[in-house]
């Protein structure tokens, strides 16, 4: 750690999650009280691992959002323990000194959303100023932190998400990437936050959901106390899995194939002559244009002939599909066979576990029955067990089979199944030797909003 | 064929004597050519008398530097500063519609007159620099655009680039200099040919513009380049020129005409601002205030219309995931995303799928656009702070203290062009304070209030 950084740091203080989180039984109850000492430590830990680190800690109150702590404006506090380091000291004292005047001065009831997107953009204002120090501010004469300062925002999040909060959330986020600052998410209670989870994505954080939330201090020392330069030589966890498809308007359904207004960017799952939010018209021609291109080349649950696959050269075996993707571990001899006849007749796929006749030996030892691809959950990611992809210009296929050829060549899996599915862990092990039910746990379905 | 009538209208600014200061200190201090630099918006307040700095009257622009009572220029200069960044939030509030897919050709001039070292460290270097820097912000301001490239060299019109709506790709052309090394005479007429006929077939929803780069004082046209500037007007092409050497009447009337900009680059910090001041998406024009003249032909208006655009949504595949060819490069990778019709592997998006031409983009591609479409109100200047109010002593972005005292005008111009003498600008929603820094922040980059949303 050559540079100092800069940590500021977002607690959601929701008052009822925090109290149906102390109160909780499934995870083991977690208050407040036993989060904030291991809060202190982390912070702490922080300015202890360079001396000119520095911290804001923003707290996210119902309907209002302040700072409590701020590196900058820290004043140094008489009454000096001298057993303890005095930065400790100052920021403990004043972060709950600040917190219990914001908890007392909450109203009894209160229906005021969580402030985090005022504690986002509080945080990244700062920010700004740290980054871009402005010369001819005569009054802050302190601020002489250089711009090679690396500034980085961590969230712990204990709300669910607010439908509302979308827009000021990705345009925070954009302006996190703008400005170089990586956002981390620490998930203390409830649901998973598609949100905050697209937020660490695209700034390069992590986003991480506790679990076992009476060791928080080993994540937070772990996961979260390194600066991001350091960051990239450890195997910190990362969310990988983030759905990036966006909901229609009309029916909040996730959608693969959407129709966007060109006047104010909604979407529709189908074509629809009037957009609902902003009244524009579209023309009739382009609606009919639309909607022959929706539907499918083929009725469904015909299998296509496949032509462009048989006549595949002997040369590239191991680039198809998903069951020879796995079979680059076992058999190559007859893992043609299998290839050619997976891209071929996908629809039989959809059925039993996904590329089993492929894999030759023991490749699906010990598999639940559906394990790695259930048909409702794998598909899912692709819309739902379609037969085959449509295609908008129904030439294309008939006319040179183009598509389908593009599909073996790169390898896509057959009949939409989700790549995302198991294969790779299942090649973690040799075949015969995966263990009963580990390793092929079935990835979770995409979250959706 | 065109008339070299141009001169260096701004030539009289390099005479004035705040050389020492900084050029955009310079720029807004005198508020010189920026008039100029939009005809457009002149054309319709009522055509203002055009002046020339060199027939302005005689202005003692080091008078609008005061020294404070300790001596010191810092708050001069600090005002200084804070007007020009507010100039540029000076926009109308008032929700106007902008074209969000936008298709541009951005037209390079790779004549010999690039070659020319009047801007350091040549007009073509420093062109390209831009020219990427541009790009690529353009690109993060309008995800769903697509950038074509067209050079103008040896008197034909060279297509570098076709319309792409992948950054790299377009910022790969623009890397390799060697390519395209300036040479021979630049010719207007074929590059607008070149780029009118890249966007003849775009839907009437998306927009088609025009950057011309243009460094020499000449063209070399094969055919008459008014029958050009008529075709473009018809086309609805929308052209606007950045002059480095001088202005040229071509130019200019083909900017007027088609509702573009014109300017003229002072230095090489007014290039950039010109070239950037074309990256916020444009208000969708109405036949009327189309500028053009031209335009008898009764066109149908159906710029105005909206349209639906089918787009997919791409499943990511994760890092972990087995290495694959992407149908784009044709190299074995691990990460990607699946075109959700053909289910082809691309490596990046937004683009089009190469298979199947489904435009594909992802949710946050969409979200990006959104702040066009939902700008934060500008602050307003805090003129009078009233001592019954307990306003805030800090600012409610950064929470840097405001001063307690608001220095005196500097200028009798200060309180004319929205600069708060206390250093506070109030939101209009949430009647809360911010500062100066927070408040540019605000409007340029953050694009939310941050105590409107909570």
């Amino acid at each position: 750690m050559e540079s100092a950084s800069h940590l500021s740091i977002i607690i959601d203080f929701s008052p009822q999650q925090w109290h149906s989180s102390s109160s909780n039984s499934d995870q083991g109850p977690f208050s407040l009280a036993s989060f904030l000492p291991q809060l202190f430590i982390f912070l702490n830990a922080h300015l202890a691992s360079q001396h000119e680190n520095t911290l804001t800690i923003v707290g996210a109150f119902p309907g209002k959002s302040s700072v409590l702590f701020s590196s900058n404006e820290a004043s140094t506090e008489a009454d000096a323990d001298p057993k303890l380091y005095q930065p400790f000291r100052t920021v403990n004292a004043a972060v709950v000194q600040r917190l219990s005047e914001e908890l007392e001065s909450l109203p009894e009831s209160t229906d005021a959303p969580i402030a985090l997107v005022g504690a986002l953009t509080k945080s990244l204002c700062y920010i700004n100023r740290l980054v871009n120090p402005q010369t001819v501010s005569s009054t802050t004469q302190n601020t002489t932190l250089s711009s090679a300062i690396s500034p980085r925002i961590l969230i712990f999040s204990v709300s669910p998400d607010l439908s509302a909060s979308y827009i000021p959330i990705m345009n925070s986020i954009f302006c996190a990437q703008k400005l170089k600052v990586s956002l981390d998410v620490c998930k203390l209670y409830g649901p998973d936050t598609v949100f905050l989870q697209q937020a660490a994505h695209l700034t390069g954080g992590s986003y991480l959901s506790i679990h076992n939330r009476d060791t928080l201090i080993h994540y937070l020392m772990i996961c979260f106390l390194s600066p991001p330069a350091v960051r990239q030589l450890m195997a910190v966890p990362t969310e990988d899995k983030v759905d990036f498809r966006a909901a229609c308007f009309c029916h909040k359904t996730i959608v693969d194939i959407g129709f966007i207004c060109s006047v104010c960017l909604s979407i529709f799952c189908k074509p629809t002559p009037v957009c609902s939010t902003c009244r524009a018209k579209f023309p009739m021609k382009s609606l009919t244009r639309l909607k022959e291109a929706l539907k499918p080349v083929l009725p469904p649950g015909i299998p296509e002939p496949s032509p462009i696959i048989d006549s595949l050269p002997d040369t590239a075996p191991a680039l198809t599909l998903p069951g020879g993707v796995g079979m680059s571990g076992g058999g190559k001899g007859k893992g043609k066979a299998s290839q050619a006849r997976g891209g071929g007749q996908y629809p039989p796929l959809h059925l039993g576990p996904m590329g089993m006749e492929g894999p030759p030996n023991g490749m699906h030892h010990g598999m639940p029955p559906g394990g790695i691809m259930p048909p409702g959950m794998g598909m899912g990611g692709m819309g739902g067990g379609r037969p085959g992809p449509p295609l908008k210009k129904g030439q294309k296929r008939s006319m040179n089979g183009m598509p389908q050829g593009m599909m073996s060549g790169v390898g896509m899996p057959p009949g939409g199944g989700h790549p995302q599915m198991d294969w790779r862990s299942m090649m973690a092990y040799p075949p015969g030797t995966a263990p009963a039910s580990t390793g092929t746990t079935p990835t979770p379905p995409p979250p959706s909003r | 064929m065109a008339g070299r009538d141009g001169d260096y209208r701004q030539e009289a600014a390099d005479d004035s004597d705040m050389d020492d200061l900084d050029p955009e200190i310079r720029l807004s201090a005198k508020d010189k050519g920026k008039g100029r630099a939009n005809p457009r918006v002149q054309k319709l307040k009522a055509q203002p008398k055009e002046v020339y700095s060199w027939e302005e009257s005689y202005t003692r622009s080091w008078d609008a530097v005061q020294e404070d009572e300790d001596g010191s220029l810092q708050n001069a200069v600090g005002e200084f500063l804070a007007r020009t960044r507010r100039k540029r939030l000076q926009v109308p509030a008032e929700a106007i519609r902008r074209t969000i897919v936008r298709h541009l050709v951005l037209v390079i001039d790779l004549s010999a007159s690039m070659t020319d070292r009047d801007m350091r460290p040549n007009r073509f270097d420093l062109t390209l620099e831009y020219a990427r820097e541009f790009v690529a912000e353009w690109f993060d301001q309008n995800p769903l655009g697509q950038i074509g490239i067209v050079g103008m060299k040896e008197g034909i019109a060279e297509r570098v680039c076709a319309l792409s709506g992948n950054p790299p790709d377009v910022l790969k052309t623009l890397a390799n200099r060697r390519d395209l090394e300036p040479s021979g005479e630049p010719s207007l007429q074929n590059a607008l040919d070149m780029a009118r006929g890249g966007m003849s077939h775009l839907p009437s929803h998306s927009s088609r513009e025009t950057i011309i780069i243009f460094g020499s004082l000449t063209t070399c046209d094969p055919g008459n380049i008014h029958d050009t500037l008529k075709q473009c007007v018809e086309d609805k092409i929308r052209i606007s020129v950045v002059a480095l050497a001088a202005e040229m009447k071509i130019c200019r009337d083909f900017c007027t005409e088609t509702g573009g900009i014109f300017g003229v680059a002072m230095n090489e910090g007014h290039f950039r601002d010109m070239l950037f001041d074309h990256i916020p998406p444009p208000a969708v024009r109405n036949a009327q205030n189309a500028g053009a003249p031209a335009n008898g032909n009764g066109a149908p208006t159906n710029t105005a219309t909206g349209d639906l655009m089918m787009m997919g949504f791409p499943t990511r595949l994760p890092d972990t995931s087995a290495p694959t060819l992407c149908v784009c490069h044709g190299i074995m990778k691990s990460e990607g995303y699946l075109c959700p019709r053909c289910l082809s592997k691309v490596c990046d998006i937004p683009t089009d799928c190469p298979v199947c031409d489904l435009v594909i983009v992802s949710a946050p591609h969409l979200a990006r656009s959104y702040h066009h479409l939902f700008p934060v109100k500008p602050y307003d200047a805090v003129r009078s702070l009233d001592p019954n109010e307990d306003a805030s002593l800090t600012c409610n972005g950064c929470g840097t203290a405001f001063p307690l005292t608001g220095h005196a005008p500097l200028s009798s111009a200060g309180a004319a062009d929205g600069v708060s003498r206390y250093g506070r600008y109030r939101c209009p929603e949430c009647k809360k304070d911010f500062c100066s820094e927070c408040d540019v922040f605000v409007h340029d980059i953050l694009h939310c209030c941050p105590s409107c949303n909570t």
